[in-house]
């Protein structure tokens, strides 16, 4: 299951950041008693808030768990996506009080909670997480990392990007996208494809952005390049060139026709399910998602690594990850960091979840596993796991979401929409997008 | 109310009565209970007004002077209203506020009037009939409004393209174009608050003097003569009130374009009370959206005084 669809992840920040905003509130009127005061307990009953499948998973990890460490029970809950942004804030602002010993966090908001609640996720470095540094995809850790350089959590989802394309219709063409080394490439051939294909679009994208931004592939173009709307400092880089080469790059593939509008929240979907999109560039979890959801297609898709955006840049990126954290409030923090530790940096552990919950580990050991090779059906026989698995060794570049994802985000969209309805200059709407953000966050433009 | 809880008139104290104190003491229960009762009833709806209302209008005041949030909130004099002057995408939706406002409530209030005279014609049969339909927009839920002109306002396969396209004319992108998205509101808003609007009008309508037409016609005056010589006048107390009214909500518009354009394309439908919105619910600047809250008030204030000067005046 995609329990990180990039729908659900889209409402999760609306809700899940309302929640952090309340709890907010409430911190400044709570801020006299300060930080959280647990305990190191290693025994005792450690509850893990998460959601949906990812719990399921979690869930078949606690028997073995429960079997190596005596004295540690273990009682995953499921709080559901978004509600569980609302009550981490609010458990946050109020000290720790009615949180989860574990909690199960997106990039999204780690950053969110970090800057708004110092003190109130554990340090893991002092447990000996920085031990399992080296064992993650690269990227990830400074998603983890304090401004003090400690760990505050341990990744457990990572989604690479992965570029998936219809086959048979690049055949008719006689186009093989595995040969694309940058977009441009595919820029290239794109009248070639459209005479072969006629009424077929590469990219399918909301341009009016309604009802929300629809910014999920300039935001992956500008982390090919190691970039996005922040830096790792949390200054506006929106306005920078990586930025302006990324929204570049659609505006070029728009102007070949080749990028159909997709208005509404079904647009996509609606598209797809026609066969009107030969294109999808989607992270690990599509490739269950493609075939659950459009299985009538089942041995037209491949997936391939992404083109670059510049010769010979990148071709890997970190779509976005999940943690585990550990409350600084929990009375049994050890406990609660022996079972995240056991859970995340086993393979057997993470691959267990992979099979039952569909998260993609970050654990680049894990991928050794054979069901890695094991080959698709839907995709013609290919091993798109074992893609993946090496786009993820590659590893991205990290992405700082900061606690202000949404503006940027929303100012991101206007560039986007100015782009495609009017045919503005990307990198005139961006700068000035840029300036707004800083107007708005009081964040420098690096 | 008041002939069960207060006496008519106090009976003189008989001879012979108890000392004074005592008579005090066994009348102070009735009387306070007699002077508690009233606020006894009063209470939830005040206690109501304090918690919902009252509060949150003075905290909200108190938090426009306010920036940051979580720990990071402090005061900050009139930072966010300084700010504000400074953002463009504020004054952007002051704009397609006031264009919207400008097209929408002369265009409404029009059509509202036409359809209670037309109604009210000695000439149309089954008015319940007409009257409930001209009503029924004016009570359907907002999500239903939503969703129902989002499909009829589908580029490919809307009916209101489809229309379009059966008498010859292009296609509309609806909700995909600037211009066509705020006017897809005015629409929507329109079809929203028409019949409510000619509803009241008909109420006037129908307490005009029979006399007044009877005696007009006697004198030779046409239809259009009638209308603009004693309807329109006689309207006139109604006309400023739908006027004031629909000039508030149509500043206040939010509902419309939240749920058809979301404030897209490009904010071309981003109205006051929906950059409020997102910067309170989406962005958590609790401080920076009570500023906008307060300038609107301002906004509102002015301009429903201005307009009850304006029309109002003749009746002094």
């Amino acid at each position: 299951m995609s329990h990180l669809s990039r729908r659900d992840l889209l409402r999760a920040s609306g809700a899940g950041l309302l929640a952090l905003a309340a709890g907010g509130a409430l911190a400044a009127c709570d801020s006299a008693s300060g930080g959280a005061s647990g305990g190191d307990a290693d025994t005792g009953t450690v509850t893990v808030w998460s959601w949906a499948t990812a719990a399921l998973a979690l869930r078949g990890v606690v028997p073995a768990f429960e079997k190596d460490n005596p004295g540690i029970k273990v009682d995953v809950q499921d709080i559901g996506n978004p509600a569980i942004w609302d009550k981490i804030t609010v458990g946050l602002a109020a000290g720790g009080q009615g949180l989860g010993d574990v909690l199960h966090i997106g990039c999204d908001y780690l950053p969110g909670y970090l800057e708004k609640f110092p003190g109130g996720l554990a340090d893991l470095s002092a447990f000996g997480a920085d031990a399992h540094r080296d064992k993650f995809a690269k990227g990830l850790w400074p998603v983890v990392t304090g401004k003090d350089g400690h760990a505050y959590a341990l990744p457990w989802e990572a989604n690479p990007l992965g570029f998936f394309y219809r086959k048979d219709c690049f055949d008719k063409a006689g186009i093989d996208p595995t040969t694309f080394a940058t977009w441009d490439d595919l820029i290239a051939v794109a009248d070639r494809f459209k005479a072969a294909n006629p009424g077929i679009s590469l990219l399918g994208i909301n341009k009016a952005a309604n009802p929300d931004p629809d910014l999920d592939f300039v935001q992956n173009l500008m982390q090919l390049q190691g970039a996005f709307y922040f830096d790792l400092q949390g200054k506006i880089t929106l306005g920078s060139e990586p930025a302006a080469r990324a929204l570049t790059v659609l505006k070029r593939l728009d102007d070949t026709g080749l990028v159909a509008d997709a208005p509404g929240a079904h647009g996509w979907a609606d598209l797809m399910k026609t066969g009107k999109l030969a294109v999808a560039p989607m992270p690990s979890w599509a490739a269950h998602y493609l075939e659950a959801k459009f299985a009538d297609q089942s041995g037209t898709w491949r997936l391939t690594k992404p083109p670059a955006v510049t010769p010979g840049g990148k071709r890997a990126a970190l779509v976005n990850s999940t943690h585990l954290a550990v409350a600084a409030s929990s009375p049994r923090r050890r406990a609660a960091w022996k079972f995240v530790e056991y859970a995340l940096t086993r393979p057997a552990s993470v691959n267990s979840m992979f099979t039952a919950g569909g998260v993609f580990p970050a654990l680049t050991t894990a991928y050794a596993d054979p069901m890695y090779a094991a080959p698709s059906a839907y995709y013609g026989g290919q091993s798109v796991l074992k893609t993946f698995a090496d786009l993820a060794t590659d590893g991205g570049d990290a992405t700082n979401f900061t606690g202000d994802y949404a503006r940027a985000l929303k100012l991101a969209s206007d560039a986007q929409t100015k782009v495609f309805l009017k045919g503005a200059d990307p990198a005139a709407v961006l700068r000035d997008a840029a300036k707004q953000l800083a107007q708005q966050t009081g964040r420098t433009i690096a | 109310m008041t002939a069960v809880t207060t006496p008519v008139n106090t009976p003189a104290a008989p001879p012979g009565t108890p000392p004074a104190k005592a008579r005090t003491r066994a009348r102070r229960g009735p009387r306070w209970r007699r002077t508690a009762l009233p606020y006894l009833l009063l209470a939830p709806a005040l206690v109501t007004f304090g918690v919902f209302k009252a509060y949150p209008i003075v905290d909200s005041l108190l938090l426009s002077f306010t920036t940051g949030n979580g720990s990071a909130g402090h005061a900050d004099g009139l930072a966010n209203y300084r700010r504000l002057l400074d953002d463009p995408l504020f004054w952007t939706a002051l704009r397609n506020t006031g264009e919207m406002l400008v097209v929408q409530v002369p265009l409404m209030l029009a059509l509202a009037l036409l359809m209670a005279v037309a109604i009210n014609s000695a000439l149309v049969r089954w008015r319940t009939v007409w009257r409930l339909g001209i009503f029924m927009p004016a009570v359907t839920g907002l999500v239903a409004t939503g969703v129902m002109f989002s499909f009829l306002l589908r580029t490919e396969d809307g009916a209101v393209n489809r229309l379009l396209e059966a008498v010859g004319l292009p296609a509309v992108d609806w909700l995909g174009q600037p211009f066509w998205a705020r006017m897809s509101v005015v629409l929507v808003l329109s079809w929203h608050y028409t019949g409510y609007n000619a509803v009241i009008y008909l109420a006037g309508l129908q307490s005009i003097p029979r006399e007044l037409y009877e005696a007009a016609m006697v004198d030779g005056a046409g239809a259009v003569r009638r209308f603009t010589a004693i309807t329109v006048p006689a309207l006139r107390p109604l006309l400023l009130f739908t006027v004031v009214l629909s000039t508030i909500g149509t500043l206040q518009l939010f509902d419309e374009p939240y749920v058809l354009t979301g404030g897209g394309p490009d904010n071309a439908t981003l109205t006051v009370s929906m950059y409020l919105y997102q910067n309170g619910f989406r962005y958590f600047d609790f401080g920076y959206a009570s500023a906008i809250a307060y300038a609107l008030t301002l906004l509102v204030s002015v301009l429903g005084a201005v307009q009850m000067r304006l029309m109002g005046e003749r009746d002094r």
